[in-house]
């Protein structure tokens, strides 16, 4: 993977120790015209344009404390730098988690997590890390600290500056401290998984998960090659399209029954007789496996969609491969091309356009070796609301110092 | 008759029969649920579209004057008092259903759909949108989206935020924005910021909101509590067994005596805190895990627990919660439902202080909870034509939400800022944070036409006079 240096245009880099630091780093930057580039664990480096404004590479890896667990109020303040493999550490003690699940867990950062916002297998009944901040500290643009939110589970005061650092990238202020709402670790866990020989049963077994009595903690369609070879999922038929893995999380008599329950409606729905069960002892692993898959490109779109894109993607490239948390409508595409050329012109002629004619859109997450791309040939056409982030970031970076270049502004 | 100009331009961009200007027409608008403070606007529109609420703000701006939005008007905090009087836009006659797409767990509806209308267009569907704010009769989905509602099923199932895929809004500058429903990868989230901001940033007229599916079962469990102590531990307790109700609801003993005068529910005189604690799930585990609950009740020192399994059972042990309101009206001519939130340990703490606060300033209050999130709704009886009890009870009202931050808490879980709370956020913020918050009204609304002075102090509150611009 490549490192900071390789991918920052860095002249210089800082570790700062508290807040304070982290405003003096952003002012001392301003006054030298010098960029800051946030950097958590360095897990999201390549995620955006390559920027090109020489500027001082800002590492949260010091500020890695947790500041308090109340276990009883189901809520955690820690620094950003934190990592989320060491929270989750934390939080099992008392049998709790963050239900969102996070690429690269043992580097990935708090910070990093909020700016990137991240989409796993568990969004489906969990959601994504925005429904679980409940407030934080940063630093914006001209080196002032504020706080947003509070640590009490709902909360009405005020705009939820929260939310609106959730995404953002670190274009708005530098994350130095989150309060995280934290859930009961369910007792118990397991994995569906069934052959999908076609597209329509595809389809047909989804629109059947949105009527089941069951409730999936994720519903994941794998396709592709570079998608198999997990050994507790099993290889994919060669006679298959797809294979369809159902997780669920619960208390025993519930993970059982919905095993049973959602076999049976399988085998009524379209003749599946014999579903492979991911047991609770093997299941951790490929929870962390889905988390983990390669992509190279991200398309988001209406669940509704979501099979008949998937059948479109992969007859533009049969070679590439697909995870689909498809109860969502996210579709991450890992592409077959690895020639800069090949894969820009596949992302811009072929996948964009079949994104939006889905009712969807697509941004690009890494690029290949050697590849460039421009702002819009990753992100795509800006939606309704640039005027409003741009508004926003003229307001919270008015000098354009916070990784500038990456992100639409 | 003769029309001020703004009135004739409003006449003639909406029609007639959707403004009105006459001022007994106008005192009906002059307030919501938060009564204690009233002002006219100058005129009320009816828009019908999305398009009519842009034509009206663009009417707005030229006239020089606040716009403020408005659902049914059951607000708790004042939140639509047309503050600087201007124009009151209410969204009621845009009600209509656009929507609802099953496949894609969705429905697009016009904002001035009600909860219930929502609820009885989904009912056969196995679907429903989950807030249930108290008011679900009239509220609207559009005042959801402006006080970011909850209501007692907040802890398992969230908010309205949660439950928001996006929105068409207008914008101070009367243009129109859609965000949403599929989200984009990359950038902050706008409709988390717009959820919540209680019609000062932009004016939501339709919604895409998430569907989520019936729970297969349900279970219900009432216990009661020598002490308010022995109710928290218990909350807890059930926390820490990895059980997430879908309501844990909190009673006192000063709204039990209320609900025993009204209604003889045989509460014993001297209970100290009811709890009424319901599941939800698939009925496999649902038992075991009534059972479980029932057994921390006990340990935590219940007297009495009873359990629910029927509708008709389940519904009969919340009828105490549900009466709780009643209770209060029957027995005074006027009460304030308050709203403040601490993290759940502090809730003894804070319910202990409350009541000593109305014994201070001679105010009877009694208590509710959302317990599993911490959200206290303390209700103050008083009689609003006795002007001494007014102000004893503003006064009670504000020392309780002071205490709420003392705790680490916040003034409001889910009623909203409105006008009623402004001056709060002084003490709950610090000035760089209400200033970040200034910088992203301004940002959305530079003039700070939208509902103004209401959610920030006044400083970041613009005037609508167009002097900030």
């Amino acid at each position: 993977m490549s490192t900071a240096t390789d991918l920052l245009p860095l002249v210089d880099t800082a570790a700062p120790v508290d807040e304070a630091e982290v405003a003096e780093i952003i002012r001392r930057a301003r006054g030298e015209g010098k960029a800051v580039y946030p950097i958590g664990g360095g897990t999201g480096l390549d995620y955006g344009a390559r920027p090109e404004m020489p500027g001082v590479g800002l590492s949260l890896r010091r500020l890695d404390r947790i500041i308090e667990h109340t276990p009883a109020d189901m809520t955690v303040t820690a620094q950003a730098g934190l990592t989320a493999a060491r929270l989750s550490e934390r939080l099992a003690d008392e049998g709790q988690r963050l239900p969102v699940d996070v690429p690269h867990p043992e580097r990935a950062t708090l910070g990093g997590l909020l700016s990137a916002d991240p989409s796993g297998p568990r969004r489906f009944s969990c959601g994504t890390v925005r429904d679980y901040v409940l407030g934080l500290r940063a630093v914006d643009g001209r080196g002032v600290a504020f706080s947003a939110g509070g640590r009490v589970l709902k909360n009405a005061a005020g705009y939820d500056l929260c939310r609106m650092m959730v995404g953002s990238l670190g274009t708005l202020a530098v994350i130095t401290q989150v309060t995280l709402k934290v859930c009961p670790v369910p007792q118990t866990s397991a994995m569906l998984v069934c052959e999908v020989p076609d597209f329509d049963s595809a389809e047909r077994l989804l629109e059947g998960l949105m009527q089941t009595q069951t409730r999936p903690a994720a519903v994941e369609l794998l396709a592709g090659a570079s998608h198999q070879g997990n050994p507790a999922i099993g290889p994919m038929l060669e006679s298959s399209e797809a294979q369809l893995l159902v997780g669920f999380e619960g208390t025993q008599p519930e993970v059982d029954w919905m095993l049973g329950g959602l076999a049976q409606e399988w085998q009524q729905l379209a003749g599946i007789d014999s579903p492979v069960t991911i047991p609770a002892v093997e299941v951790s692993p490929v929870w962390g496996w889905l988390t983990g898959l390669p992509a190279d490109v991200q398309i988001n779109a209406p669940p509704s969609a979501t099979v008949a894109l998937i059948e479109k993607l992969r007859g533009i490239d049969p070679n590439g491969s697909i995870q689909a948390h498809a109860g969502d409508g996210v579709i991450r595409v890992y592409l077959s091309p690895r020639v800069p050329a090949e894969f820009t012109a596949l992302v811009d002629e072929k996948l964009r356009p079949a994104a939006a004619a889905a009712g969807g859109n697509l941004a690009v997450l890494t690029l290949p070796d050697g590849a460039e791309m421009t702002r819009d040939q990753i992100w795509g056409p800006p939606g309704e609301g640039m005027a409003l982030v741009r508004a926003i970031k003229d307001r919270f970076d008015p000098h354009g110092l916070l990784n500038p270049g990456r992100f639409r502004c | 008759m003769s029309y001020s100009p703004l009135v004739r331009d409003l006449r003639r961009q909406l029609g007639p029969e959707n403004v009105l200007s006459a001022p007994s027409e106008l005192a009906v608008y002059d307030c919501d649920a938060w009564t204690l403070q009233r002002r006219p606007p100058a005129a009320v529109v009816f828009p019908r579209s999305t398009r009519q609420v842009a034509d009206v703000v663009k009417v707005c701006r030229s006239h020089d004057v606040a716009v403020t939005a408005r659902g049914a008007g059951t607000g708790l905090a004042g939140g639509c008092l047309p503050a600087n009087g201007g124009v009151v836009v209410t969204l009621t006659r845009m009600n209509r259903i656009l929507e609802i797409s099953l496949r894609d767990r969705m429905a697009l509806v016009e904002a001035g759909v009600t909860n219930s209308r929502l609820a009885r267009e989904l009912a056969a569907t196995g679907y429903s949108f989950a807030p249930d704010p108290a008011n679900q009769g009239s509220s609207t989905i559009g005042g959801n989206v402006a006080t970011n509602a909850g209501g007692p099923r907040g802890l398992k199932h969230g908010v309205t935020v949660n439950h928001v895929r996006g929105l068409v809004a207008v914008l101070s500058d009367g243009s129109i924005v859609r965000l949403g429903p599929v989200q984009a990868s990359g950038g902050p989230d706008l409709i988390g910021v717009i959820v919540g901001s209680e019609g000062t940033l932009a004016i939501v007229t339709n919604i895409w909101v998430r569907l989520t599916p019936d729970p297969e079962g349900y279970r219900a469990i009432r216990a009661i509590f020598d002490t308010i102590d022995d109710a928290v531990a218990a909350v807890t307790r059930v926390v820490a067994a990895g059980i997430i109700p879908a309501a844990m609801e909190l009673m006192d003993q000063g709204i039990l005596t209320a609900v025993e005068e009204a209604f003889e529910f045989g509460f014993p005189a001297d209970a100290g805190a009811v709890l009424v604690i319901e599941i939800d799930g698939p009925t496999a585990g649902l038992d075991r895990q009534q059972d479980r609950i029932v057994e921390i009740c006990r340990q935590a020192g219940a007297r009495e627990t009873v359990q629910a399994a029927t509708p008709e059972q389940r519904e009969s042990l919340w009828k105490c919660r549900r009466l709780a309101l009643g209770a209060v009206g029957r027995l005074s001519p006027s009460f304030m439902i308050q709203d403040g939130v601490v993290p759940r340990t502090k809730l003894p703490q804070v319910l202990r202080r409350i009541v000593e606060i109305g014994r201070e300033h001679q105010i009877r209050i009694v208590n509710v909870a959302h317990a599993g999130d911490g959200n206290v709704h303390p209700i103050l009886l008083y009689n609003e034509r006795d002007r001494r009890q007014v102000d004893r009870v503003s006064a009670a009202g504000r020392e309780l939400l002071e205490e709420c931050i003392r705790c680490g808490g916040s003034v409001t879980a889910e009623h909203g800022i409105g006008v009623e709370k402004p001056a709060l956020m002084d003490h709950l913020f610090a000035k760089e944070d209400l200033d970040a918050m200034t910088r992203v009204r301004r940002a959305f609304d530079p003039t700070g036409r939208l509902n103004p002075e209401k959610v920030l102090p006044a400083a970041g509150s613009a005037a609508p006079d167009g002097s900030q611009t």
